[in-house]
């Protein structure tokens, strides 16, 4: 028992969000955004400035953070950090990658069914990204 | 001399049956196994089928939260339209100290013991001590209201119970209600009635992403059923 690990169960996990500002306003709409006391947000807002090491910072924090269940990705910002989120495996945080306003949801970049796509057709995953 | 040909009779009749036992003791294996084989097929099939329909949900909920998005989107920029740039910024957001009002319940899956699948449910506006983890919790009450459940004889009863359950679902409410107002007045007192609506549809889009968090999990779950089966069969 004690090698396997255990999900953590959470009564009031946060979802995280690294996404445009539209979606972040939206979803801070719905009461999704926390501010701790040391001023942290759950949340990231990428414009033209953000750069891809702030992506990668915010996404390996919202990943190792315990009190974060989903973690909410616009899909063009997960293709700049493709690697990172492709080589994630842990049950919980989810990542789960949504359609932005001007990048449209675009199945062949999901990670899932990257995953699952090879039991479709002959060729591996690593093959058909190449 | 008559004794003598009655033995070797019975010593071939006794190794006959001896045969015939020996064969149908094979013939009840190989039906053991054509068995067991037919048992394992079903399961693959049944694996193979929950690995299907959980990808096709997955996409059909894919497609549901892209069109809850756009419809977000949309009102989002006719209420910034409305009220202007500055009024509906990211600029205007709160960063004192304030906990999510919506959050997720996350549980492990029951099943089986050694399983990896976890359940996420939402909990929307559950500050201030009123968690509504459930969409029926509030409809429950407004059910039994139904005139048709009336019967004479507990008639008084019925209706104190269900006029108590109709306050709290209306308690409920008025919190819920209150704690969007709240969410909405970062962005000012008098907002446009598209930014309510935006923000309905991404309450909406949140739900959707919960139903797309479990499944996401059950197409995985279903994945390593199906490859593990495939691994051993190439192996």
């Amino acid at each position: 028992m004690a090698s396997r690990a255990q999900i953590p169960t959470s009564n009031s996990a946060l979802i995280a969000m690294i996404a445009d500002e539209d979606t972040v306003v939206g979803f801070l709409l719905a009461g999704v955004g926390n501010v701790d006391l040391r001023r942290k947000t759950n949340y990231l807002i990428v414009d033209s400035k953000t750069t891809v090491k702030q992506i990668e910072d915010a996404f390996k924090e919202f990943t190792a953070r315990e009190d974060i269940a989903v973690v909410l990705i616009s899909q063009y910002v997960a293709n700049m950090i493709r690697f990172l989120v492709d080589s994630y495996n842990k049950p919980v945080p989810a990542i789960l990658e949504i359609p932005s306003k001007d990048h449209p949801y675009d199945p062949a970049h999901d990670s899932v069914l990257s995953r699952v796509k090879y039991l479709f057709s002959a060729e591996s995953v690593a093959s058909g990204r190449r | 001399m008559e004794v003598e040909q009655e033995k070797p009779s019975l010593e071939n009749v006794q190794a006959r049956q001896q045969e015939k036992q020996r064969e149908g003791e094979v013939v009840i294996v190989e039906e053991e196994e054509e068995q067991q084989q037919q048992v394992e097929e079903g399961e693959e099939n049944a694996n193979v089928l929950q690995f299907m329909d959980s990808m096709d949900a997955y996409l059909t909920l894919i497609h549901s939260l892209s069109s809850t998005l756009r419809q977000g989107w949309l009102e989002l920029a006719s209420a910034r339209h409305s009220m202007g740039a500055s009024r509906v910024n990211t600029v205007l957001l709160d960063h004192k100290f304030h906990p999510a009002a919506t959050t997720l319940l996350v549980t492990q899956d029951e099943g089986k013991v050694d399983s990896m699948k976890q359940h996420f449910t939402l909990c929307k506006w559950a500050s201030s001590g009123n968690e509504k983890c459930s969409l029926g919790e509030a409809k429950s009450g407004q059910d039994k209201l139904h005139p048709q459940l009336r019967h004479r004889a507990s008639s008084q009863l019925y209706e104190e119970k269900t006029s108590s359950e109709y306050k709290a679902s209306h308690e409920v409410d008025d919190q819920v209600q209150k704690e969007r107002s709240k969410s909405l007045s970062v962005f000012g007192t008098l907002v446009s009635p598209k930014l309510r609506a935006a923000q309905l549809s991404f309450e909406t889009a949140l739900e959707t992403l919960v139903e797309i968090a479990n499944t996401r999990s059950a197409v995985l779950c279903a994945f390593d059923k199906v490859n593990k089966k495939l691994g051993g069969s190439k192996g």
